[in-house]
C-alpha cells in the first residue's frame, strides 16, 4: 500500500512538473466570480488535504504496526470496544472543520453570485441549442458560438434554452448554469484581460454533446463596437453556417453525420431552406427554430456564395 | 440410492439440478443466483467502459461512434446502478441476513423468489434494448427530459429503459419489505437491537430507504412514459410542464440511491475489518447509530446534484449545509473503523486488503464530495470528469471494494471451498493500483474543462496525458477482475479450492455456526446470543470447558 501511496505521489508530482497548472485547481481565473471561486476552492483543498494526509497517513501507520507479522488468528488484539471522549472529539472537530468551510462559502458567496452593483452590465442572452450557442446583443444583434465582450464591463447572462437542457461553462469565466426550456437563469462574468476563453456544454444534450462549444472573445470597447454594429451582419451567414450546419455536414458541406450539401440545388432555393432549417427533418433538428428572417436570408446567401458546388452530375 | 433420499425428502422434478434453482425459495440459492447475475452484470458493464476508456484514449479517436458512445455512455450508468450494485447487496442481504440472525429463512420465501426473477428480467429488458428500433436509450443513466422526450429521443431505447426502471422498482420493493420485516420480526432468542450484527443493521436501513426512495422514480419514469406514449407534456415546457419537477423527482430517488449502494458496503467492512484485526469493531453503537443517521439525512440531500440548474442560493444552501452534515456520520465511521484496527492482530488475507483499500480509497471519495456539496465550488466542478472522478471513488473504490471483499470473505460460507490467497492478492493489487490509475487523472481531466459525457476531444498535451493514464489504468483494473474469474474457476472449476471448515476466519457472527455451505435449514439449532459476537462467546465457552 505504501508502495501505491509513493507511486501516486510520483505520478502527482510528474502531473505538476509538467504544467503550472496540471488540474490540481480549476485553470486560472478571468472574472471576479471565478477568482473567489478559486479562492472558495483552495479553502476547501487546505482542510480536505490536510484531512486527506492525517487519516491516510494513520491509516498506513496502523497498518503498518499492527500487521500481524504471522501471528495466530487465535492470537487477538486489544478488546477495546470504544472510547466515549475520543470518538466525541472526531465528531466535533469536523463538525467545527465543516462549519468553517461552510462560513468561507458564504463569505464567498455574494462576490460569486451577485454582478458589481455600481456597473453599467450588458445583457446578453445565451440560447443553447442542439447543437450550438446563439448570443443576443442589446442592439438586435446576432451571433453563434462565438460571444464577443469588451473587457472590465459586467457582462449580464440571460440563458435560456429552446431544445433540450444545455449548461452553459467557460472556467476561466466562472462556473456552470443550465439552459433549461421554459425556465431563464441568470449569470454573469466581467472579464478581466482580453483574448479568447473557451467552455463547452456541460449537459449531455445529445449527438454532438461534445462538439457544442463556446469562444467568448474578449476585446476592446471599440472592438466589441465594430463587432455588433457591422461585423456581426457581415459574418453571421458564415457563423450561422459553420456552428450549425457544419457540425453534421461539413465544414464545405461535403457531409458527415449528414447527406452532404453541396450539390443539393435546396441551397439556391431560400424558401425551402429557410423551411427545413426552422422545422427540421427526419433526423435533423429544428436548429433554425428560433431564427429571424434576417437570419434565414444570411444563410441563403452564405451558402449560395461559399458552399454551393453546383449540381451534382447527372448519373454522378 | 433413490430409495434413500426419498425417505427424507422425496426426489421429484424439484430436485433436478437445474430446476432446483429454478424453483427454489431458499434465501441462499435466491442470494446465490442474485450475486452471479449482478457479477455478469459487472463484467458486461465493465466491458462497455473499456469501450469507453478505449474510445477516450486520444483526441478524435474514431474506436465508437458518437451514437454508440451514448448508449454504451447510458447503458454503462443504469447497468453498474441498477443491475450490479443494488441487486448484488440484495444477493448479500438476502443470503447473509437469515444466517446472521439465526433465521430458517426469508419472512416471505416466494416474494423473495419473484424479486430474484423480477430482477432478472427487468436486465434482459434493458439490454434486450440493443436490439429496439432506434438501438438502446442515449440520454444518460439520469435521462433528463426534454432529451429523454420522443422529439429528441425518438425509437424505442428510452421506453425499454423506462420498462425495464418499473421492473426493477418493483424488484427491489419485495426485497426491501423482505428484508425489513425479517430483520424486526426473526432475530433468534437473545438477539437484540445492539447484538445485530453491523451488516444487518445496514441492511434495514438498505430496507427502508429503498421503500421510501423508489416510489419516486417510479413515478417519475411513469410520467416520462406517459409523455411518451400518451401525449402528456409533464415535462414539456413548451405545453406548460416542467424539466425541473423531473430533475428533482429523480434526484429525491437518486441521492438516497448512493447510499442504497454504499450502506451495505459500509456493513461489510464493518463485519470483515474486525475479525481480519482480531478485535471486536471501536464504537459499535456509533456504527451503527451512523447509519440510521446517513440514512435519514440521505433523504434530505437530493437537490445537491442540481445546484447548476439555478435553484436559487435559499435552496442551494440549505442543500449546501445538509450535504455537509451527512460528512460527519460518515466521518464517523471511517475513524471509528481505522481505530478498529489500532492494536489488532492484522491479518493481510484478501477480505482484510479490500477492507484497508476500501478505506483508503473511500476516503478520498469522500473529500471531494465536500467540494461537490460547496455550491459555488459545484457550479465549476460539477458535470466534468470531476465528479466521474468523485462518484467512482465511491462507487468503485468504495463499495465495488467493499464487494468484492465481502465475496472472498463469504465465499467459503457460500460455496465450502477457499480462495486461492495468492491470485486473492494479485487481483487486489492490480485492481487497487489500475483503479487509482484510471480515476485519479480524472479529477485533474474536470478541473482542466473536459465535461463529463463527451464522446470525444480535441485537447491535446495534458489533456490527452491524463486520458491516456487512465484508459492504461482501466486496462489494469480489468486484469485485476480477471485474475478473481480465473481465482473463481481454479477452486471451482478445477476444484482446487481448498474445503473450508464452518468457520475459516474463527469470525464473530452466527453465519459461521452452521457448516460452509449451510443446509437448506440452516441451522440444527442456533446458540443463545448474549453479545454481537456470538461466536467469539461460543469459543471462549469451549477453552473454559477444556
Amino acid at each position: 500500500m505504501l508502495l501505491t501511496f509513493v507511486g501516486i505521489a510520483v505520478l502527482v508530482a510528474a502531473g505538476v512538473a509538467s504544467a503550472a497548472n496540471g488540474g490540481f485547481t480549476p485553470p486560472a481565473p478571468h472574472s471576479p466570480n471565478a477568482v473567489k471561486t478559486n479562492d472558495a476552492y483552495d479553502v476547501i483543498l487546505g482542510f480536505t488535504g490536510a484531512i486527506f494526509l492525517l487519516v491516510e497517513g494513520v491509516l498506513v501507520t496502523f497498518i503498518w504496526k499492527y500487521r500481524g507479522r504471522g501471528r495466530s488468528r487465535t492470537d487477538e488484539g486489544v478488546q477495546v470496544h470504544g472510547h466515549a471522549r475520543l470518538e466525541l472529539i472526531w465528531t466535533v472537530i469536523p463538525v467545527i472543520i465543516l462549519c468553517v468551510i461552510g462560513l468561507v462559502v458564504f463569505y464567498e458567496l455574494p462576490g460569486i453570485s451577485n454582478a458589481p452593483a455600481a456597473a453599467n452590465p450588458l445583457r446578453i442572452t445565451v440560447e443553447g441549442h442542439q447543437f450550438y450557442w446563439q448570443f443576443d446583443y442589446p442592439n438586435g444583434a446576432r451571433s453563434i458560438n462565438d460571444l464577443y465582450a469588451p473587457v472590465g464591463q459586467v457582462v449580464d447572462l440571460t440563458v435560456v434554452s429552446s431544445d433540450v437542457i444545455h449548461s452553459w461553462w467557460i472556467p476561466e469565466l466562472g462556473g456552470k448554469i443550465q439552459a433549461i426550456p421554459g425556465r431563464t437563469n441568470r449569470f454573469w462574468f466581467k472579464a478581466d484581460r482580453q483574448g479568447t476563453y473557451t467552455g463547452q456544454c456541460a449537459e449531455l444534450c445529445g449527438l454532438y454533446h461534445a462538439k457544442m462549444e463556446a469562444r467568448v472573445i474578449v476585446g476592446t470597447s471599440a472592438d466589441y463596437t465594430r463587432f455588433v454594429t457591422s461585423t456581426a451582419k457581415t459574418d453571421l451567414g458564415r457563423a450561422e453556417f459553420q456552428g450549425a450546419c457544419a457540425t453534421c455536414h461539413g465544414m464545405q458541406g461535403q457531409g458527415g453525420y449528414g447527406p452532404n450539401l453541396a450539390s443539393n440545388p435546396l441551397l439556391t432555393q431560400p424558401s425551402a431552406l429557410a423551411s427545413i432549417v426552422r422545422n427540421g427533418r427526419n433526423l435533423m433538428p429544428a436548429v433554425g427554430d428560433t431564427w429571424t428572417k434576417q437570419q434565414m436570408q444570411a444563410l441563403a446567401q452564405y451558402v449560395k456564395a461559399h458552399v454551393y458546388t453546383g449540381a451534382a452530375p447527372s448519373g454522378g | 440410492m433413490a430409495a434413500r433420499s426419498e425417505a427424507v425428502y422425496p426426489v421429484t422434478w424439484k430436485s433436478g439440478r437445474v430446476a432446483r434453482w429454478l424453483v427454489t425459495v431458499d434465501h441462499k440459492r435466491i442470494g446465490i443466483m442474485y450475486i452471479a447475475t449482478s457479477l455478469f452484470f459487472f463484467v458486461i458493464g465493465g466491458i462497455l467502459a473499456v469501450l469507453m476508456r478505449a474510445q477516450l484514449a486520444t483526441p478524435n479517436e474514431s474506436i465508437l461512434t458518437k451514437n454508440s458512445y451514448d448508449e454504451v455512455m447510458t447503458m454503462h450508468g443504469t447497468t453498474m446502478i441498477f443491475l450490479v450494485i443494488v441487486p448484488i447487496m440484495a444477493g448479500f442481504g438476502n443470503y447473509l441476513v437469515p444466517l446472521m440472525i439465526g433465521a430458517r429463512d426469508m419472512a416471505f420465501p416466494r416474494l423473495n423468489a419473484l424479486s430474484y426473477w423480477l430482477f432478472l428480467l427487468g436486465g434482459v429488458v434493458l439490454w434486450s434494448s440493443w436490439f429496439a428500433t432506434g438501438g438502446t436509450a442515449k440520454a444518460g443513466w439520469w435521462s433528463y427530459p426534454t432529451l429523454s422526450e420522443s422529439q429528441f429521443s425518438p425509437g424505442h431505447g428510452q421506453d425499454y429503459w423506462i420498462l425495464s426502471i418499473h421492473i426493477l422498482t418493483l424488484s427491489s420493493l419485495a426485497t426491501a419489505i423482505n428484508l425489513v420485516v425479517t430483520i424486526v420480526n426473526m432475530r433468534t432468542r437473545g438477539m437484540s437491537w445492539m447484538r445485530l450484527p453491523l451488516f444487518v443493521w445496514a441492511m434495514l436501513v438498505y430496507g427502508i430507504l429503498l421503500l421510501v426512495a423508489l416510489p419516486t422514480v417510479s413515478a417519475a419514469v411513469t410520467l416520462l412514459l406517459l409523455d411518451r406514449q400518451a401525449g402528456t407534456h409533464f415535462f414539456i415546457p413548451s405545453h406548460g410542464g416542467s424539466v425541473v419537477l423531473y430533475q428533482h423527482m429523480f434526484w429525491f430517488f437518486g441521492h438516497p440511491e448512493v447510499y442504497i449502494m454504499a450502506l451495505p458496503a459500509f456493513g461489510m467492512i464493518s463485519e470483515i475489518l474486525p475479525i481480519f484485526s482480531r478485535k471486536p469493531i471501536f464504537g459499535y453503537k456509533a456504527v451503527a447509530f451512523s447509519t440510521v443517521g446517513i440514512g435519514f439525512f440521505s433523504m434530505l440531500v437530493w437537490a445537491h446534484h442540481m445546484f447548476t440548474t439555478g435553484l436559487g442560493t435559499g435552496l442551494d444552501s440549505f442543500f449546501m449545509i445538509s450535504s455537509m452534515v451527512i460528512a460527519v456520520p460518515t466521518g464517523i465511521k471511517i475513524f471509528n473503523w481505522i481505530a478498529t484496527t489500532w492494536g489488532g492482530n492484522l491479518i493481510f488475507d484478501t477480505p482484510m486488503l479490500f477492507a484497508l483499500g476500501f478505506l483508503a480509497l473511500f476516503t478520498m471519495g469522500g473529500l471531494s464530495g465536500i467540494f461537490l456539496a460547496a455550491f459555488p465550488v459545484d457550479w465549476q466542478v460539477n458535470d466534468s470528469y470531476y465528479v466521474v472522478a468523485h462518484f467512482h471513488y465511491v462507487a468503485f473504490g468504495g463499495v465495488a471494494f467493499a464487494i468484492f471483499g465481502g465475496l472472498h470473505y463469504w465465499w467459503p460460507k457460500m460455496f465450502g471451498r477457499m480462495l486461492d490467497e495468492r491470485l486473492g492478492k494479485v487481483s487486489f493489487w492490480l485492481m487497487f493500483v489500475g483503479f487509482n490509475l484510471t480515476f485519479l487523472p480524472q479529477h485533474m481531466l474536470g478541473l482542466l474543462g473536459m465535461a463529463r459525457r463527451v464522446y470525444t476531444y480535441s485537447h491535446g498535451g495534458l489533456w490527452e496525458w491524463y486520458n491516456l493514464t487512465s484508459t492504461i489504468g482501466s486496462g489494469v483494473l480489468t486484469i485485476g477482475v480477471a485474475v478473481f474469474v480465473a481465482n473463481v474457476w481454479i477452486a471451482h472449476g478445477l476444484r482446487k479450492g481448498v474445503r473450508a471448515g464452518n468457520d475459516p476466519w474463527l469470525a464473530d457472527t452466527l453465519e459461521w455456526y452452521t457448516t460452509s455451505p449451510p443446509p437448506e435449514h440452516n441451522f440444527d439449532s442456533v446458540p443463545y446470543v448474549t453479545s454481537a459476537r456470538p461466536l467469539r462467546d461460543l469459543r471462549r465457552r469451549l477453552a473454559e470447558q477444556t
